[in-house]
């Protein structure tokens, strides 16, 4: 028990505030991510004996899986260190990685050769053919090219290919350069070699599952969320977290959405989305507004006249009440009793439930596009409240600070609009039972109070009565906020103990 | 003087030095960065005769790969049959700035002695190569003979409807006999070289099938 306590950091500044629908997570600036990788680097670096841009090499070698890595290097370390480019490959083993798939071995002359000894005759580089340079560079497989040539290579493969990993330019040579050494053939070009810690840090990032970059655009910061790092808690929790340099930068840890999606889990927020956008219901709505021909099978609208139709296509004569052939109607169909006959109940019953499975999903479709509508209006709202409280300080004697509530609410309103957005989602796919109806109670009573509360916001304002309105928002802002937690938490609570039991497959849950 | 420009007049010079490879590079236009290159197809291979590409060195060679396609047409699993780009990994990622025209335009001929294809530019190339060796040999062999000046049987043929059915590398009774039902000839040479109707699976593809796929379109 001792042990435990002993590992946790006491200098993490992790957010998070033990509610059960929030996560923990940190955000970190580019330079503390930097700061970890170097800790990586410098753990491999001392248990292994090596310098620390070796060990650099290797922990991207083997995508910063510093246990495969020491496995694999205890295993066998001179294979791991020719894979990950830190040691030529010994003439006698096999040449680097598909290097030379189908390329011949052309005349190239071998320098390996001319390298032990310092050669007396000038040096021609093999790339410009340039024989008055002076300067040349080497990685440890001994190929030298000019400082130039290494220079415009580096900084080639760095700025239009994004490459981190630079090999040497031999041929057949999968000798790959440490960081020193790029930053060295970079010179002075400082700017290249920002982009190369960049996409160092971006390889660090995309192979740890710990981390997440902040979508946002020109955004540096990473977020870290050890509780969603693996595919299986998905299950039972909504990863969303804030980037540190914005409140609007807000976004989920387990899945692209770019916001907040609680309560509704990943998956069922991307098959939901999915729905929205795909043409399923355009599928729906021909199977609730046409009928098939039963003798050839057409699809038919009926756009008006009796029910006494003939297929356009067949000639086929039949109700269209009971989908059974005219001639057994007589003249009236209205003495259209055939309600038993077993194949025109069977034609109803499909059709009625095709038209009641888009009734439902219209239902919840509405409800979700009013509550994205209205929280995209949020801002024309903001806008108005602005007003209101200038004309509040104008008309009374309250000040800036007092008036600050109204503001307040409406950032609650926008807040409580996203939950329930996703609480017709959320809704959709539950299946029928006791816990949907306690959802749906709980959904109810914060779409309640987020009107109410909407709706006072937008009352006009008297000066008589601003303190009676000052009370009446905060009240209700406090109460739509504690009804939104406990919609939150109590979903929340609900995937920790397996309670929502859903009408679809939803991936992760058998 | 410019880096690049030095390195590709010295790689010019160096190809027309050396007289033992068979190697060519043209200027095109005067301009040493559109250069036209050729070589003769490797002997005992159905790509005897002389291969023309176009040659197009990027601004930041030699850090970056020569952009190469063959000018003349070529019937190979990793050149495509239309446009002659080359699918060769060295003209791609797995380029490196120590390799030169010459070597690459080695690699170019080396290429035309063994096909890869497993990873195919043309598939439909790389199809008839799967399934008839010979067929496809023959094929590329009369490609050769009619685009690259390869020596042929008696006289050299002229590209024309003639020789469209051995263009495609099919075979001419199979042709004749689904242009007898009525279907318009160059539909037809379509229709059963996108099948691949050839060699061995003549038998798994069956004549209402040819027949389905040519009422298509």
């Amino acid at each position: 028990m001792d042990m435990e306590t002993f590992s946790q950091d006491p200098s993490t500044t992790s957010k998070g505030k033990g509610k059960s629908y929030e996560v923990e997570y940190e955000t970190l600036s580019q330079k503390l991510v930097e700061e970890l990788m170097q800790a990586d680097v410098e753990h491999i670096s001392a248990i292994f004996g090596v310098d620390s841009a070796t060990a650099a090499l290797l922990l991207r070698h083997m995508d910063w899986n510093k246990d495969r890595l020491i496995d694999k290097f205890m295993d066998n370390a001179s294979s791991v260190n020719v894979a990950a480019g830190v040691t030529p490959a010994s003439p006698a083993s096999s040449p680097g990685p598909d290097r030379s798939r189908r390329s011949t071995r052309t005349t190239t002359k071998s320098l390996k050769k001319a390298e032990p000894a310092p050669t007396p005759q000038p040096f021609v580089c093999p790339i410009c053919f340039d024989d008055s340079q002076v300067e040349t560079l080497a990685l440890v497989c001994g190929h030298k090219f000019c400082t130039g040539c290494w220079g415009a290579y580096v900084s080639s493969k760095i700025r239009e290919e994004g490459e981190h990993r630079i090999i040497c330019m031999g041929e057949n040579c999968s000798v790959v350069a440490p960081d020193p050494f790029i930053l060295r053939a970079l010179d002075d070009d400082a700017e290249t070699a920002a982009r190369f810690q960049e996409l160092v840090v971006r390889n660090f990032v995309a192979s740890n599952k710990n981390l997440k970059f902040c979508p946002f655009p020109s955004c540096t910061n990473t977020v870290s969320c050890p509780a969603a790092a693996s595919r299986s808690t998905l299950t039972t929790i909504v990863p969303t977290v804030v980037c540190g340099a914005d409140s609007r930068h807000k976004f989920c840890f387990g899945c692209p959405i770019e916001g907040d999606h609680r309560p509704v889990l990943c998956a069922v927020s991307k098959m939901w989305l999915q729905k929205c956008h795909d043409d399923s219901e355009t599928a729906n709505w021909i199977k609730s507004n046409t009928k098939e021909c039963s003798k050839c099978q057409s699809t038919i609208e009926k756009n008006g006249g009796c029910n006494h139709m003939t297929c356009k296509k067949c000639k086929y004569e039949f109700c269209w009440v009971c989908m059974g052939p005219w001639v057994e109607h007589g003249t009236a169909w209205y003495s259209c009793n055939r309600f038993d006959d077993k194949a025109g109940v069977e034609a109803r019953d499909a059709q009625s439930a095709s038209r009641a499975s888009l009734e439902r999903y219209l239902h919840y479709y509405n409800r979700w596009a009013n509550h994205e509508q209205s929280a995209k209006l949020s801002v024309e709202l903001y806008v108005k409240t602005e007003k209101k409280m200038e004309e509040m300080q104008l008309t009374t004697d309250l000040t800036w600070i007092e008036v600050q509530f109204m503001k307040k609410a409406v950032d609650e309103v926008e807040k409580c609009r996203t939950t329930l957005k996703w609480t017709y989602a959320m809704a959709y796919y539950l299946a029928k039972g006791n816990e949907k109806e306690l959802f749906e109670d709980n959904q109810r009573d914060l779409e309640k109070a987020v009107e109410d509360l909407s709706e006072l916001l937008e009352s006009p304002i008297e000066p008589e009565n601003i303190p009676t309105l000052r009370q009446k928002v905060t009240d209700k802002a406090v109460y739509v906020s504690k009804r939104n937690q406990i919609l939150l938490e109590d979903t929340a609570q609900g995937y920790l103990e397996d309670r929502w039991r859903w009408n679809v497959a939803v991936e992760g849950f058998d | 003087m410019d880096a690049r420009l030095r390195r590709v007049n010295k790689e010019i010079a160096d190809c027309k030095n050396d007289k033992s490879t068979n190697i060519n590079i043209e200027l095109i236009d005067n301009s040493p960065f559109h250069l036209r290159g050729s070589f003769e197809g490797p002997e005992d291979t159905p790509y005897q005769g002389g291969h023309f590409e176009d040659i197009v060195i990027p601004d930041s060679y030699p850090f970056q790969p020569v952009k190469m396609k063959f000018i003349t047409k070529v019937y190979h699993p990793n050149v495509s049959s239309a446009s002659g780009a080359i699918c060769l990994d060295i003209l791609k990622d797995a380029w490196s700035p120590v390799l030169t025209l010459k070597s690459t335009l080695i690699s170019l001929q080396s290429l035309l002695c063994s096909p890869e294809p497993n990873d195919p530019q043309d598939a439909e190339v790389a199809k008839h190569y799967m399934t008839s060796r010979s067929s496809f040999e023959e094929t590329a062999r009369y490609w050769a003979q009619v685009y690259a000046g390869a020596p042929g049987k008696g006289k050299v043929p002229k590209v024309g409807a003639q020789d469209a059915v051995a263009i495609a590398g099919l075979e001419k009774a199979h042709v004749d006999q689904f242009e007898a039902l009525g279907f318009e000839r160059g539909k037809v040479i379509d229709v059963l070289r996108r099948l691949n109707y050839r060699g061995a699976n003549v038998a798994s593809i069956s004549e209402d099938k040819v027949v389905e796929e040519l009422l298509k379109n």
